[in-house]
């Protein structure tokens, strides 16, 4: 059961018991909201003892249609009052929750819930403090490759630049100082990333660059703003990537430039111990499967910016190494994946000792190639660009 | 983004920007309430932290504004929007001539006579209490209805 209409939709998920409204939903009339209504109102009637009423990505709305919302579960309130209807808002959209609490207040089976963590499944892993460091570790040793792959991606001075998904802000300080954009805005859905990130940026006299917590699958910016859109290491973390994809591509200008970077974890490599290392990153790949992730996904990034709609597509490979810089902050990062992935992620998927120990060896192999006087250790990227047709 | 009613005294107000529009113009499509909500709650918010973030929330209350003028609005004369900045806030003017009908209900500046539904500011009203934002209605000399909302500059403010 479904309702589009050009700004806006309704849906229902009868697994989740779940009504999805979403867009932009400025009616002029309550004739306009005719068919979600219609939706929501047969939805409301569906069996089960709870509904909920999925808001999240309700960017807009008027009073006509809030009127109108009211009126269909204020009577499905009363008719049905063991019914409990749950109003699911997101924390990102700063009006929704007190608006709809105003209904909370009046209907005592009507309850607004603030939906603020887990947008991306693999966000609860990366988010704790202690990962900041090794995340700017990445950043450093990446920015040695990228600083000269972007100007070939269309990336110059003066440009209108969104970093999307910037985590701790370190990649848009670096574009800030670089490539001396018109406007940036670095946008994420971790509050205490973004937090970090002002600090980082207060502290190098950083001033202009546009901090703003948001959801990448649904982005209050504008449509058709920006020169060029980065969004690196993200992706692959999404479980529905076209949907981001498709946001980028909104809010990039015809002619403008979405710049993505992802990583093919089984290519990571090593030398010595090349069999273990090999075993332990194809390991890698399945668990993020697992918790629907995709982190080989860096060939493929040619064939996602194509179904996108991008056109004049560039791809290019790139490969992080020991010898990058020094070989103390590879083996720094390879460990906290080893936290991550080992200490944290198998043991959520239930993984046994016997299969968490082999899984770390890798790991360690790993370290052990970077540091080795002798040894060479790799992690290879994929950088991706697609142009917004005119 | 929220926060207590705030009454800024108006001395400390700057003007920022100002748009007239012809009334006819504006009220030949429903569309440009959109389209001017946008503008003005992108210009209250380009000096807040989160700009992208405050100017969504903003356009709330900015486009039910715009939206009363556009049902409310005589269609002679001209609609003014006005943006000043104070020390603690944005404040957001709209001013237009009412439908004489209605100007009588607009000069009632009893609060409890707006809250009643049938009265044109109603919407507004719960809205701006809802979402915690200062609103004020009020006629001039003119009988141009005036419509205020003050945006603080500070998360929590």
């Amino acid at each position: 059961m479904s309702q589009f209409s050009s700004s806006f939709s309704a849906e229902f998920d009868d697994i989740n018991q779940e009504i999805v409204l979403s867009g932009r939903i400025r009616p002029s009339s309550p004739s306009e909201m005719a068919g979600v209504l219609d939706v929501i109102r047969r939805s409301l009637n569906s069996n089960g003892n709870v509904i909920y009423l999925n808001i999240k990505r309700v960017t807009h709305l008027n009073m006509t249609a809030f009127r109108c919302l009211e009126q269909v579960l204020t009577e499905t309130c009363k008719t049905k009052t063991q019914r409990n209807i749950i109003v699911v808002a997101s924390s990102v959209i700063a009006w929704s929750a007190p608006l709809f609490q105003t209904l909370a207040s009046i209907q005592p089976n009507l309850s607004v819930e603030i939906y603020d963590s887990a947008f991306y499944p693999g966000q609860t892993f990366v988010e704790d403090e202690s990962f900041i460091p090794i995340l700017r570790t990445q950043t450093k040793m990446t920015w040695r490759h990228e600083r000269e792959i972007l100007p070939r991606h269309g990336m110059r001075n003066g440009l209108s630049i969104a970093d999307i998904c910037c985590g701790i802000g370190d990649f848009a300080t670096l574009i800030k100082r670089q490539f001396e954009p018109a406007r940036l805005v670095a946008l994420d859905h971790s509050k205490r990333s973004l937090d970090y990130a002002r600090r980082v940026a207060a502290e190098f006299g950083l001033t202009s660059i546009e901090y703003t917590y948001g959801d990448a699958a649904q982005m209050l910016l504008a449509d058709n703003q920006f020169d060029f859109v980065t969004c690196r290491h993200s992706l692959q973390i999404f479980d529905r990537p076209d949907i981001l994809l498709r946001e980028l591509f909104r809010i990039c200008k015809p002619g403008g430039r979405v710049y993505i970077t992802n990583e093919k974890n089984s290519h990571c490599l090593g030398e010595p111990h090349s069999e273990s290392i090999r075993w332990t990153y194809e390991q890698v790949a399945k668990l993020f499967s697992h918790f629907d992730m995709d982190v080989e996904m860096g060939p493929k990034s040619r064939r996602l910016l194509n179904d996108a709609g991008f056109d004049d597509i560039k791809v290019e490979s790139f490969m992080v190494t020991n010898l990058d810089g020094d070989p103390r902050d590879f083996a720094d990062v390879i460990e906290a994946w080893e936290d991550v992935y080992a200490g944290q992620m198998a043991v959520r998927r239930g993984d046994p000792p016997d299969f968490i120990r082999r899984f770390r060896q890798g790991f360690k192999d790993h370290v052990l190639a970077a540091l080795h006087p002798k040894g060479y250790a790799g992690w290879p990227i994929w950088a991706a660009s697609g142009r917004k047709p005119y | 983004m929220t926060g207590p009613y705030a009454s800024p005294n108006p001395e400390t107000f700057q003007d920022m920007a100002a748009l007239a529009l012809d009334v006819s113009l504006f009220t030949s499509e429903f569309r440009l309430c959109d389209t001017i909500s946008e503008y003005l709650a992108d210009i209250v918010a380009q000096s807040h932290e989160d700009p992208s973030r405050y100017a969504n929330f903003s356009s709330l209350l900015i486009n039910e504004i715009v939206e009363l003028a556009f049902r409310s609005a005589k269609p002679v004369g001209n609609i003014d929007f006005n943006l000043l900045r104070g020390d603690a806030c944005v404040r957001v003017c709209v001013g237009f001539t009412p439908d004489r009908t209605d100007l009588l209900r607009w000069q009632n500046l009893d609060r409890s006579a707006r809250r009643e539904e049938y009265h044109p500011d109603h919407d507004l009203l719960v809205l701006a209490e809802a979402i915690k934002v200062n609103v004020q209605a009020e006629t001039d000399a003119d009988d141009r209805v005036i419509l205020t909302a003050d945006f603080m500059l500070q998360e929590g403010a």
